[in-house]
């Protein structure tokens, strides 16, 4: 065991140093990534700014709720998506056969020697987003709200890296499985505004099977004491739970896929 | 002409071989849709208008706008040059009877064509009929809206190829897709109408082409101006799709000579 997270360390560090062999295009890479996620929030400040508020949040709230989303995904994203959204290619050119045969999970070998380092755009826009709109915002800061706020980010990344899992595991039976983030991208943007705005079939989706609204909506709802629908006074407990029930589902999954794995390569 | 128009075809046609993905692709239009729908309806909250523009005519934007004017595929179009350039396929893309911003042009059609009929046309049917469509102002605003699309399409295909064409210089398509993004999503008028940003915001968005791509064909869609000024915004637009072909023809006579071919 000391011996395999010896080895995923090793990997992370190669990973990075190899990036890091490009550091202008590294820096450029943050800017850019920022910059374009800058200007769908600069969109909802501009109807925040207008209209004053969404669904009863007003910017500061919208700015934590964004920065909660964005610096969540980041965390988990980094470890995942760039990674096994390879899948599709892994499977069908072979290369997941060879990754069978090596003294390391494939799942664990393909997350860490694929360390992702360019979502800094992402946690300085996120924690930027945070660190401007706490002080705007009357949360009273007990232990039992600095505990959902980190476990509710670590439940968050956890999410995004099971959610991301499961789509990349669906390879392992399909093949072609790339397209299906997609449809998960399209219903994580829908995730980075306040449930309660959606339809109630939405809103359900998104507190059950596509657990996404836990990523940020409901762990920053209780922060801020609004109401979360459906969830009540279990939000809180929910929003921390959601992120290692996720893992348990995608871990289940992706053995499940690896059980069925019949090789795709030729 | 006719490579120009069997690229379109053989693209149209790739794009239909992948059913599963296509399906995929018209529910994520759903959920983008209703997302645009649910932002507005809980911005306007219980008043039927508001700045002078109605929800249902929010509604009919966020339709129309999201489906047929939406700007985000385009990028795809950077990525596509930055993974030729990257790959070494740019070699070979030289050496095809149509030049290479024709064949990305093209290329680039006839996957629009596809998305617009068996994608957007479906979306708006369906999102439609639950929440509700405006018609045109009139049957000249109609007209008028046509030649905007048309524009549009022209202003956004010519925008993406000439920033990809930066990649010859760049090396980083990635963030150059990135940056695109970031722009196109606010001056495009995507999400947001530039009748409801900042007077000096909404100077700057008017100053650039960016606007023809969503909010100038919405904009006389729904008949906020009058025909006149409609035409003379179609006018204002050929002009910007123009001098963006230039543009594109003037990188892309720089670029080839960034090309070294090594190998075979």
């Amino acid at each position: 065991m000391r011996e395999t997270l010896s080895l995923l360390v090793y990997l992370v560090r190669l990973r990075v140093r190899t990036r890091l062999e490009f550091r202008a295009s590294l820096v450029i890479a943050w800017v850019a990534q920022a910059f374009g996620y800058a200007g769908v929030f600069t969109q909802i400040w501009l109807i925040l700014t207008r209209f004053e508020n969404v669904g009863g949040w007003t910017w500061p709230q919208m700015a934590l709720l964004l920065g909660f989303h964005t610096l969540g995904y980041a965390l988990g994203a980094c470890f995942t998506l760039v990674q096994l959204r390879r899948m599709e290619e892994i499977v069908l050119g072979g290369e997941f056969d060879t990754l069978l045969v090596r003294p390391l999970n494939p799942w664990a070998y393909l997350v860490f020697s694929g360390f992702n380092i360019e979502y800094g755009g992402h946690v300085v826009l996120g924690a930027g987003l945070i660190a401007w709109a706490l002080p705007q915002l009357s949360i009273v800061w007990t232990p039992e709200a600095l505990v959902l706020f980190g476990g509710g980010l670590v439940s968050a990344a956890l999410i995004t890296a099971s959610m991301i899992t499961i789509i990349g595991a669906c390879a392992m039976l399909l093949g072609r499985a790339r397209y299906l983030f997609g449809i998960y991208f399209d219903f994580w943007e829908l995730s980075r505004y306040p449930a309660s705005i959606f339809a109630a079939p939405f809103q359900i989706a998104l507190l059950s099977v596509i657990p996404l609204a836990y990523m940020a909506y409901v762990p920053v709802s209780v922060l801020l004491a609004r109401p979360v629908p459906y969830l009540g006074a279990a939000a809180e407990m929910a929003a921390l739970a959601a992120g290692p029930l996720s893992v348990i589902v995608a871990a289940a999954f992706w053995r499940f896929c690896l059980d069925r794995y019949q090789g795709g390569g030729g | 002409m006719s490579a120009f128009l069997a690229l379109i075809r053989a693209a149209f046609r790739r794009e239909a071989e992948h059913r599963s993905r296509n399906i995929i692709r018209i529910l994520g239009g759903l959920v983008e849709i209703l997302a645009r729908i649910s932002i507005w309806q809980a911005a306007f909250g219980a008043h039927p208008s508001l700045y002078g523009i109605t929800l249902s005519q929010m509604i009919t934007y966020a339709l129309i706008g999201g489906t047929v004017l939406s700007s985000w595929d385009a990028t795809m179009i950077v990525r596509d040059v930055g993974a030729t350039i990257r790959t070494g396929a740019i070699g070979s893309s030289l050496l095809r009877p149509v030049g290479y911003p024709l064949m990305l042009l093209a290329e680039q059609l006839g996957v629009r064509f596809f998305d617009w009929l068996l994608v957007s046309a479906p979306v708006i049917v369906i999102m439609g009929l639950i929440y509700g469509i405006e018609p045109p102002a009139s049957l000249g605003h109609a007209l008028l809206f046509l030649g905007h699309v048309v524009v549009s399409l022209a202003i956004l295909m010519t925008t993406a190829i000439l920033i990809g064409l930066l990649s010859f210089w760049v090396f980083d398509a990635h963030s150059l897709e990135w940056f695109m993004r970031g722009l196109l999503a606010v001056l495009s008028g995507g999400l947001v109408p530039i009748w409801f940003f900042p007077s000096g915001f909404a100077q700057v968005a008017h100053a650039l082409p960016f606007s023809w791509i969503t909010y100038q064909p919405m904009a006389v869609y729904l008949g906020e101006r009058d025909l006149a000024a409609s035409a003379l915004s179609l006018a204002a637009g050929s002009g910007w799709a123009v001098v963006l072909g230039l543009g594109v023809a003037f990188v892309w006579s720089r670029a080839c000579g960034q090309v070294v071919v090594q190998g075979g």
